[in-house]
């Protein structure tokens, strides 16, 4: 891995002896080397589990994994809001949190600010898709836990969260789905690996001199009206491969949002089996309180209660 | 964003305003508002700047210090930026409520300067590996009238444009330590290269027309807008064999570049308003870029390195 954590070794008189460690601008390019390179784009997805209604404990829950990338998103009933102060929009007030499990990620430094930051993306994201006209004056708070982090994390959070609102029954303009595509020397990566994406936020040793473009750009679509919810872009580059990029990643949304419309459908026929066993149970537990009922009509009211007195086991002693 | 009250009636007027391609200040959808700039007014910073957009005042001071650099990137400087929403700007910024806002500009304002191709940080290098120039953005808004990221951006620009290093000469002692003797003359010093900085453009989109530079008001309208970071470069490199000619051409390749982009304000878009939304975004930054450089040209040379003695701090 790339990282560089200076080790201080404090003395017991209180001076400090830093450790440098030494890396070098040239570890970026073994560590580059080291690196699997696609030798042609292609434009599909992850292999991706995804299920929802995980968690029993709360209303709207999802658990995605996206190759390597494991993610849990809750989505609990709006609730009224609590700051006056945001009363006053037109609006309810959407929420996003992001935690990092204790060992999703290497680097423990920088989690309370990525945190940060992927809640804030996220909930830009998934403003638009939310109708938040129909909960005015309520927030609605969406939690996310990554699990694991191999790339693509803010795509598959929104994925992610995308399904849980639905199975919380919260009303969404449609189906959002998101994918993450990035160019590095003259490469396009589609879904980065953590590997490829800490290489880009390293990636300043590059030589300035020649011209490279380099970044990462993240689309999270929604189809039906090729609506784009939200687009981020870093790095450096030109117009025309950010369209090209642009492209690769609504391919992708597009094959993610058939596969989260079968996982959805899937799971309302499920609930739908769920129900008929309950009602059926219903019925049987209705039918045989009505078959005593019928005995008890039968026999009259004394000689059913008799029958039904048990001995006491501890009186007859 | 600040809040601005407005009634259906009042959007209504501002929506068929920019219809008209007439706003309510009179502009066309490409206009910006008049701008005030002026620079090196803070005396206890490197370099300052403070921009007033209408009613947006930005003030803007540049720190510096020395710091050891990343072992990663042994031969580039640092660059930090804060922002301060103080709560003079709008009454909602009062405790931590603009601390959001803040969040974001500064995030806008790192990706955007993250790429060492929009910012060179080799300028900022004193001894490669061991010691280099850390510089601190600070940027405080004194005022709130919309558009705040472009115009952060460009007296953010400004600011690093009137930065002045003192100029450093080290000397190596004994087991390769180096000992880093400042220039006690103020006027030695070393500048920033400002030529790649990115800018910010806010495309906002109203009705169905997008438009840059909008006003409280004009944002409370918009249901989506796109922020653009557009860096000017010309790839010198490719026109190696045409030495004699390279102002000129230079002049005629320096190629616009997105250096971050995203978008904010709750709605979504098409991918074709998207793109739309991005190229006007690119070419209002470059006509940006180069009347700021102008005028910080043409500012520099009428005021000379020693400012006149000014009474008052915000005119």
């Amino acid at each position: 891995m790339l990282r560089v954590a200076p080790i201080k070794n404090t003395l017991l008189d209180g001076a400090t002896i830093t450790e440098q460690l030494y890396t070098t601008p040239k570890d970026c390019e073994d560590f580059f080397e080291s690196l699997e390179k696609p030798t042609e784009v292609k434009a599909t997805p992850r292999s991706t589990f995804i299920r929802a209604g995980v968690l029993t404990t709360v209303l709207g829950s999802a658990y995605m994994e996206y190759g390597n990338t494991k993610v849990l998103a809750i989505v609990a009933p709006p609730r009224e809001l609590m700051r006056s102060s945001a009363r006053r929009m037109n609006m309810g007030v959407l929420n996003c949190y992001v935690n990092f499990a204790a060992f999703a990620s290497g680097e423990l430094e920088t989690v309370p600010e990525r945190e940060k930051h992927l809640g804030g993306m996220l909930t830009k994201a998934l403003e638009p898709l939310v109708c938040r006209n129909e909960f005015l004056n309520f927030q609605l708070d969406v939690r996310v836990l990554i699990l694991d982090d191999d790339g693509c994390l803010l795509s598959t959070a929104i994925n992610c969260c995308g399904v849980a609102l639905v199975e919380c029954g919260i009303s969404t303009y449609d189906i959002i789905t998101a994918s993450t595509a990035c160019i590095y020397k003259n490469l396009v990566f589609v879904n980065p690996s953590a590997k490829v994406e800490e290489l880009l936020g390293q990636h300043r040793g590059a030589d300035s001199a020649q011209m490279e473009e380099h970044g990462l750009l993240m689309n999270a679509s929604m189809d039906t009206f090729e609506q784009l919810a939200q687009c981020q872009q870093c790095g450096y580059m030109k117009p025309e491969t950010f369209v090209k990029l642009l492209d690769y990643t609504l391919e992708i949304n597009k094959s993610l949002r058939q596969l989260i419309r079968r996982v959805l459908t899937d799971r309302v026929k499920e609930q739908h089996v769920l129900d008929k066993k309950e009602q059926e149970a219903e019925r049987q537990e209705d039918e045989r309180l009505a078959g005593i009922i019928a005995r008890l009509k039968e026999q009259g009211l004394h000689e059913f209660i008799q029958s039904n007195i048990k001995e006491d086991p501890y009186t007859k002693k | 964003m600040a809040y601005v009250a407005l009634s259906e009636a009042e959007k209504t007027f501002i929506l068929h305003g920019v219809e008209e391609d007439f706003r309510c200040d009179g502009r066309s959808r490409r206009d910006y508002r008049p701008m005030e700039l002026e620079t090196g007014l803070v005396s206890n910073a490197s370099g300052s700047a403070r921009l007033r957009l209408a009613n947006t005042d930005i003030l803007v001071g540049v720190k510096t210090e020395i710091d050891v650099p990343n072992p990663l990137t042994p031969e580039f400087g640092k660059l930090e930026f804060f922002v301060d929403c103080s709560a003079n700007a709008t009454p909602e910024f009062e405790g931590r409520g603009g601390s959001d806002l803040a969040q974001e500009l500064i995030l806008s304002l790192q990706k955007a300067y993250e790429s060492s191709l929009a910012f060179d940080y080799r300028t900022l290098c004193l001894i490669p590996g061991q010691q280099c120039w850390k510089l601190y953005i600070d940027i405080l808004i004194l005022e709130c009238g919309g558009n705040l990221h472009d115009a952060v951006s460009l007296a953010a620009k400004a600011a690093l444009y009137n930065t002045k290093l003192p100029r450093v000469t080290a000397t190596l002692l004994d087991a390769g330590v180096t000992d880093l003797i400042i220039s006690d003359n103020p006027y030695d010093c070393t500048r920033v290269g400002i030529d790649a900085v990115p800018l910010l453009v806010t495309v906002c989109k109203i009705g169905d027309y997008c438009l840059v530079d909008p006003s409280a008001e004009e944002e409370v309208c918009s249901t989506v807008s796109m922020v653009v970071a557009v860096s000017m470069r010309n790839n010198t490199g490719r026109c190696g064999g045409y030495k004699m000619l390279r102002p000129f051409i230079t002049k005629f390749l320096s190629t616009a570049y997105l250096s971050g982009t995203h978008m904010t304000g709750g709605g979504s878009m098409h991918r074709e308003t998207m793109l739309n939304c991005i190229q006007l975004g690119l070419s209002i930054g470059e006509q940006l870029n180069s009347l700021l450089v102008k005028m910080l040209k043409a500012e520099e040379q009428r005021v000379g390195p020693k400012r006149p003695k000014t009474v008052g701090f915000l005119k």
